[in-house]
């Protein structure tokens, strides 16, 4: 009979997992956050925890939505693992007071959770999953309010042109799956504007990561006269282009992606070349210039002592907050009415990161990337 | 021979156990009445109970260190997931096509190394389970997606009539390959081979000796292991509909090995309830966020100092060759 203990005490601890209580207090609209608390991004997942919590405690401090009612906000961990990914988001969909989810951080985890919340029928946002595919399987319920891999090219494409008046665009990448992915979808984005703006891509071309010498392309890209050069790489490499392509005369403004600039850029390359060198890159919590950030950021700092240091736990909060905002705007909890609204008349709603709105497809409208440049001391602010 | 015959007829079909019984039908009952993230979690511990008995063919059985068992576990995952996703080949046709897969990659890789003992083993194998995952992250031929992995991998199917789409469906998948798995290898464990196993485990040179083909067997065992693995596998990537190289890290194979270790090596039963431990425990606790690990670790330590051999060790009385020729020759499993 010693089987029978053991079947009882697995019948026991079983029916301790089972949920206790699922209706929220009444009077308080529950919004999940599903995220990686622990493990590997659990640096994450707690700045993302406490940014909902600002958020909610904003919002609540406003007088809450619909009237008076409060936001409580329902974590559930996913360890940043896609396997645990779906079980939190089962657990949230069985919640049935829970109206909709922030979910979460890492694309690989959001595939299969957003999988069950679409299953479920619950909207859910992602706050920290860039893959593009996300957003390319005609989902009803998910959306994200981060960008996508391909933004920030077409940032460059939607922004570089317009500001430094140029319309012959040099782009060089080095290889990596990085760089190379950087440098086609800025050509992507670029190509549309081909014939409506004249613009041309007169160099578009790799270089070979790790070299030392560089005067060979960068000839070739002298002869190719461009207005601007893109450099999709490292910083490594684009430290020594900028010093080698200054010393055979090239002059016309560098711009680096996200990863080209850097303390260490600075460093190798002295102040003198490295400044007036541009980045395209996400906006880090605190450049950014909103109302409404300005605000979050004070109470986060009052809580928490400082601001979030990663750019992805204010998506978390901006998802939340268009949650409420949506909840309080259409009066309804319900999924369908949810998910149309946000699709159909989100535009331009003040968030934390910029105005939001939703493509027809659930991704964040507009571009959240920034130009940065390198000072005259070294340091690398927004270019304004 | 007759007789033999007769006498694994009889164990097969014997309902003469009402432990068993009782626990079968708790299995089969338990679905109905909880909800569906409950049944996933036993979903998911039905996986590690299949990943637990192919590391136990393993590490249970021949006494073979293997801490490289996810790179398996990722083989048959990502061969369902590219065959399904790039050739659209169903799901339960790739099944098998795993489990062979994962065998065969088991047999070329383990050839070489299959000499070594003890600790040299356990550092190539946990060298080759990391190698699967870094050749996953770095996209070879254009095939593993990289970092992001292979999506969009269908639903298991029998034509369109019958389709394994919700939790409960993917519930009964996992247990009835975990219930046959376990009726093969207790099947296994009282063969030729199971002894022939379990004389390696015991004193290599002795079996040698006696005329046991040692490098063959541990042959087998690697690629049984490693067929079952790739099942575990295939069920997980539909049941995902997605596979990327963080689901078989060095973390996924370290549990495998507690699984047999908590369990008792070479004990079924025990694997299952390892299995049980290192799938429920994680969940009943994560409510403590940061102290979840602490608390697996201590219990663990807790565990091994009060019961090293495990919790349910593996019992063998000593079985007489008339007994093996008798009806009722049941002493041993």
């Amino acid at each position: 009979m010693k089987l029978v203990k053991c079947f009882v005490v697995v019948c026991g601890l079983l029916s301790i997992l089972a949920p206790s209580s699922v209706l929220g207090e009444s009077g308080t609209v529950v919004i999940g956050l599903q995220g990686p608390i622990t493990g590997a991004w659990a640096y994450e997942g707690q700045m993302a925890k406490q940014s909902c919590e600002i958020a909610a405690e904003l919002i609540n401090k406003k007088g809450g939505i619909l009237g008076g009612k409060m936001i409580e906000l329902r974590v559930v961990d996913d360890a940043g693992e896609p396997k645990t990914g779906a079980l939190a988001a089962q657990k949230l969909v069985g919640q049935k007071d829970v109206v909709a989810a922030v979910s979460t951080y890492g694309s690989s985890v959001c595939e299969p959770a957003s999988n069950i919340y679409e299953r479920f029928k619950k909207v859910n946002i992602g706050y920290g999953v860039t893959a593009v595919r996300l957003t390319q399987r005609n989902f009803t319920y998910f959306f994200r309010t981060c960008g996508r891999d391909d933004s920030q090219g077409q940032f460059f494409a939607d922004f570089i042109p317009k500001k430094f008046n140029a319309t012959r665009i040099a782009i060089m990448h080095d290889n990596t799956a990085f760089g190379k992915g950087l440098a086609e979808d800025t050509k992507r984005a670029l190509e549309p504007m081909v014939a409506s703006r004249g613009i041309q891509i007169v160099y578009y071309d790799a270089i070979t990561p790790g070299e030392r010498d560089f005067r060979v392309p960068l000839t070739n890209l002298r002869e190719s006269k461009p207005d601007v050069w893109y450099f999709t790489g490292y910083y490594a490499e684009a430290a020594l282009l900028v010093s080698q392509a200054r010393s055979i005369g090239i002059t016309c403004p560098f711009i680096g992606g996200n990863a080209a600039i850097n303390d260490e850029f600075v460093k190798i390359a002295g102040i003198d070349i490295a400044k007036g060198c541009y980045m395209t890159n996400e906006p880090l919590p605190g450049d950014l210039p909103y109302q409404e950030a300005r605000e979050f950021l004070a109470s986060y700092r009052d809580r928490f002592g400082e601001i979030p240091s990663s750019p992805w736990p204010i998506y978390a909060a901006d998802a939340l907050n268009i949650i409420a905002h949506a909840v309080d705007k259409t009066g309804s909890t319900d999924s369908g009415v949810l998910a149309k609204y946000l699709r159909d008349e989100v535009n331009g709603v003040p968030g934390i990161t910029g105005p939001i709105g939703f493509t027809d497809q659930g991704d964040r409208e507009g571009v959240p990337f920034y130009l940065y440049v390198v000072d005259e001391k070294g340091n690398i602010v927004v270019s304004r | 021979m007759e007789l033999r015959q007769q006498n694994n007829q009889r164990r097969l079909l014997d309902f003469g156990h009402p432990q068993i019984v009782l626990i079968v039908s708790a299995f089969i009952l338990y679905p109905f009445f909880v909800s569906d993230y409950l049944i996933d979690i036993a979903f998911f511990f039905g996986i590690y109970a299949l990943l637990g008995l192919s590391l136990n063919i393993v590490l249970g059985e021949v006494g073979l260190f293997d801490l490289g068992h996810a790179g398996f576990y990722a083989i048959g995952a990502y061969t369902t997931a590219i065959l399904n996703t790039r050739y659209g080949v169903p799901i339960l046709v790739l099944l098998p096509v795993s489990a062979i897969a994962a065998g065969l990659f088991a047999y070329l890789v383990c050839s070489p190394i299959i000499h070594l003992q003890g600790d040299y083993l356990l550092i190539v194998t946990l060298g080759m389970g990391e190698i699967v995952r870094l050749a996953l992250i770095n996209n070879p031929f254009d095939l593993t997606g990289g970092p992001n992995g292979v999506f969009g991998i269908d639903f298991p199917s029998l034509g369109t009539w019958f389709v394994i789409d919700s939790s409960i469906k993917y519930y009964f998948l996992i247990w009835i390959v975990v219930a046959l798995s376990i009726v093969g290898l207790t099947r296994l464990q009282q063969s030729r081979i199971g002894r022939a196993w379990n004389y390696i485990r015991e004193d290599e040179i002795a079996a040698k000796a006696s005329g046991v083909d040692v490098r063959s067997f541990k042959l087998l065992a690697f690629i049984l292991g490693a067929g079952l693995a790739g099942v575990a596998g295939n069920i997980y990537a539909s049941k995902l509909m997605c596979v990327s190289p963080e689901s078989f890290t060095f973390w996924e194979s370290c549990l495998m090995f507690c699984i047999v270790l908590i369990g008792g090596m070479g004990s079924i039963p025990g694997v299952i309830i390892g299995a049980a431990f290192i799938s429920l425990f994680p969940e009943i606790f994560r409510p403590f966020a940061m102290y979840r690990m602490l608390v697996f670790g201590s219990a663990m330590i807790l565990m091994m100092m009060f019961r090293p051999g495990g919790v349910w060790p593996r019992k063998r009385g000593a079985v007489s060759f008339t007994s093996l020729l008798s009806t009722n020759g049941r002493e041993h499993g």
